[in-house]
């Protein structure tokens, strides 16, 4: 008997070990469940809550689950290798663990292209007559340069120069609007022993990077770059920008590379906040980012679009995506969903959270810094969108790390612009052959 | 009192079925995974054979995270072993007032997580408020930059973990050196033997084993502890200069789009840890001395 309890109770526990094996997705076929994934950023997730609220009204059927997560990437990704794909997933590219750029890669995204052809539920409008025109004919929302949209545009930030306004104010500097005007002041500012440039962190520098070849060579010359044409660094215009990085290492406070690793960015921050330094490439997020963080008295935030290098000065418009996953169950009710992020409502509530869209005229309902951020387009900057052509994964390759994490080498002197710009080449050259 | 074969079996198989699924599974499926090219997230696996392993020969970042494996192991391994080594000898056998507060303040570094760990070194490496800048200014001495030097910053890591290690191995020297019989030192006084030398003919034979069995923990937890520390304090950077094996497998695995060869990575280091500990293992083999 004893043995027979025995051997009933060993059993028992080798099947709860199987049980802890099963598949959680047990209520995936539920067409009437939408699946919504959502990064929670700066912004919060209060907004999306009350997005999907609306969109549950609007929509009279379709229930939301949302998800809301500062690393959603851990949160869906296992669910998304065993097969339990979201619906909806709001996540932009640019992240360290890459959701959006490898589903990129690996074709794994919906076609939307439709979706800019619906009307906005619960309203008259279609999606594309309210987007502000140009967001949807950059890289970072048609990777595939096949004229089909993958990714909807999303919060969007102007990205520039950062400054303390009262600082210039002070001291008699004027704002530079070319680089030459830059050194200047750099010199000026080295005098009284403030240094001209910091930056957060290397991974900074894309922005910053893609303005400049922008005001080098036009649009055209930046999106040859994006596109890896061949022979694009061979260019004077290339090595110009190159040569611009290289020159900020004599303007650059010199514990900003020990501090750009790891954690320790928001000490670069300070240096702005403290009057040490003057300009920092960065987004209208560090506003919020260092709202506690102490600073010199009459502080006031400035910002400005990169001086220019020929004649036009640009600034780097971010953007943040949403997209639906090809193994998506609920496709449908999905594009509806993203139709609805660009309604008036969705775009209100966005708004209280400090999340702009790209939707016209979102810009007249701004107040304070933000309106002062969201003008630069107007004081005579050009804007430059999107980012690196879509690629297959190439191992052990990345341009980021060789146009962007190679600056704290540069600032440090441990790599010259040649041996940058010959590393550039030979990433960019394998890229090219394996462009999608 | 006779059992019979098939309760023992029955008894056996949920742990069996456990380290089934959660250690024989997963490491087949990373030797499998790293002949496929793939994203990690899609069904969209292609198999490229060995193509994973003969990019990485090529590959200098993965040669450089190598070599920083490397410096970490052999340079924590050894300076910790030193460190640990003398501190249980002191500690066991020196007449110190307060030998338990001691033991104490050595093993807290050990129950640190390795963020907070990463947080204190972060504020001791601060170029220009930090400890280690203060104290080499008292000296005359121009700033560090601990963190921002290509050349240092592995070193800078390297204290970390040394920092970190060294209680929990001292922890576990003295327990073995408080078993070896106090009359042999005695008899070794009475001959007339200097510290040193009964360290290293009496300690050292007796605590061999121990020493021994540390070398392969040393090898496990320099390249775990490496991989935690370099994530929270140096990301890598700068410009990949304290990537170590784990940090650019995830690098490669996730950042990268990569997974497949992020895996190929993951065998190598499955293969060479397994073949470091089997080497040292064997080079470290003594006739057991027992009492």
């Amino acid at each position: 008997m004893k043995k027979i309890i025995s051997i009933i109770l060993c059993l028992a526990l080798c099947v709860t070990v199987l049980a802890s094996c099963r598949s959680r997705n047990a209520d995936s076929g539920n067409t009437g469940t939408l699946k919504v994934a959502v990064l929670e950023s700066a912004y919060g997730s209060e907004m999306w809550e009350k997005v999907c609220d609306e969109f549950e009204k609007v929509s009279g059927e379709v229930n939301v689950q949302l998800t809301a997560d500062k690393n959603i990437e851990d949160v869906i990704g296992s669910q998304m290798k065993s097969g339990d794909y979201p619906d909806v997933v709001h996540l932009a590219t640019g992240r360290e663990a890459a959701l959006t750029e490898t589903m990129i890669k690996e074709g794994a995204l919906t076609d939307l292209s439709d979706v800019l052809d619906m009307k906005v539920p619960g309203e008259e409008k279609k999606v594309s007559e309210k987007i502000i025109p140009g967001f949807t004919e950059t890289l970072a929302t048609n990777p595939y340069q096949n004229k089909k949209t993958y990714l909807a545009p999303m919060f969007y930030s102007p990205c520039g120069l950062f400054y303390n306004a009262n600082l210039l104010r002070e001291m008699g500097w004027e704002l530079p609007t070319t680089w030459d005007e830059m050194w200047a002041l750099g010199d000026k500012a080295l005098s009284e022993g403030i240094y001209l440039f910091t930056y957060p962190t290397a991974g900074y520098f894309d922005a910053f990077i893609y303005s400049l070849l922008a005001s080098s060579g036009g649009v055209g010359f930046y999106n040859d770059v994006m596109n890896y044409r061949e022979g694009v660094w061979d260019t004077s215009e290339a090595k110009a920008v190159l040569d611009i990085v290289a020159r900020l290492r004599d303007y650059t406070e010199p514990t900003t590379v020990a501090n750009s690793t790891g954690d320790n960015y928001l000490k670069n921050q300070q240096l702005v906040l403290d009057g040490k330094a003057i300009f920092m490439p960065n987004g209208t997020w560090v506003v919020g980012e260092m709202a506690d963080a102490p600073r010199t008295e009459g502080f006031e935030w400035g910002f400005t679009a990169l001086p220019a290098i020929e004649d036009d000065r640009y600034s780097f418009t971010f953007f943040e995506q949403c997209w639906i996953p090809q193994e998506a169950k609920n496709k449908e009710a999905a594009r509806e969903f993203v139709a609805f992020l660009y309604s008036d409502k969705a775009a209100e509530i966005f708004a209280q959270y400090g999340a702009v869209q790209p939707i016209m005229d979102m810009t007249d309902k701004l107040s304070g810094e933000n309106k002062l951020f969201y003008s630069v387009y107007e004081n005579g900057a050009k804007a430059v969108m999107g980012g690196f052509a879509a690629t297959e994964a190439v191992e052990g390759v990345s341009i980021y790390n060789t146009l962007f994490e190679s600056v704290n080498s540069i600032i440090t002197g441990d790599k010259t612009v040649e041996q940058w710009r010959n590393e550039i080449i030979s990433v960019s050259d394998k890229l090219r052959n394996n462009l999608k | 009192m006779r059992i019979s074969k098939s309760f023992l079996f029955w008894c056996v198989a949920p742990a069996f079925l456990l380290f089934l699924v959660f250690m024989i599974y997963p490491t087949i499926s990373v030797f499998v995974m790293s002949l496929y090219k793939w994203g990690g997230y899609s069904a969209a696996k292609t198999f490229v054979g060995l193509n994973n392993f003969r990019t990485l020969i090529e590959d200098t970042r993965f040669i450089g995270s190598f070599r920083n494996s490397v410096i970490l192991l052999v340079i924590v391994s050894v300076i910790t072993l030193i460190l640990a080594l003398w501190c249980a000898n002191v500690l066991t056998h020196e007449k110190i007032k307060a030998k338990s507060l001691f033991r104490v303040i050595f093993y807290i570094p050990n129950i640190l997580s390795a963020v907070v760990i990463a947080a204190i070194f972060s504020a001791i490496y601060d170029p220009s408020r930090g400890l280690a800048n203060s104290v080499l200014g008292l000296m005359g001495i121009e700033p560090v930059m601990w963190l921002g030097n290509r050349g240092i910053v592995i070193y800078s890591i390297a204290i970390a973990m040394i920092w970190q290690a060294t209680g929990y191995y001292m922890v576990m020297y003295m327990s073995s050196m408080s078993a070896v019989p106090y009359s042999l030192y005695e008899a070794a006084d009475i001959e007339g033997a200097s510290g040193t030398s009964k360290f290293f003919s009496i300690t050292l034979p007796l605590i061999w084993t121990n020493v021994r069995t540390t070398l392969t923990f040393f090898i496990i937890s320099s390249i775990n502890i490496s991989f935690l520390l370099v994530r929270a304090m140096t990301g890598g950077g700068p410009d990949g200069a304290s990537e170590v094996f784990l940090s650019y497998m995830y690098e490669q695995s996730y950042t990268n789009s990569s997974y497949g060869y992020g895996m190929a990575i993951g065998v190598v280091v499955f293969v060479f840890s397994f073949a470091l500990s089997a080497l040292v293992n064997i080079a470290t083999r003594r006739d057991i001395v027992e009492l």
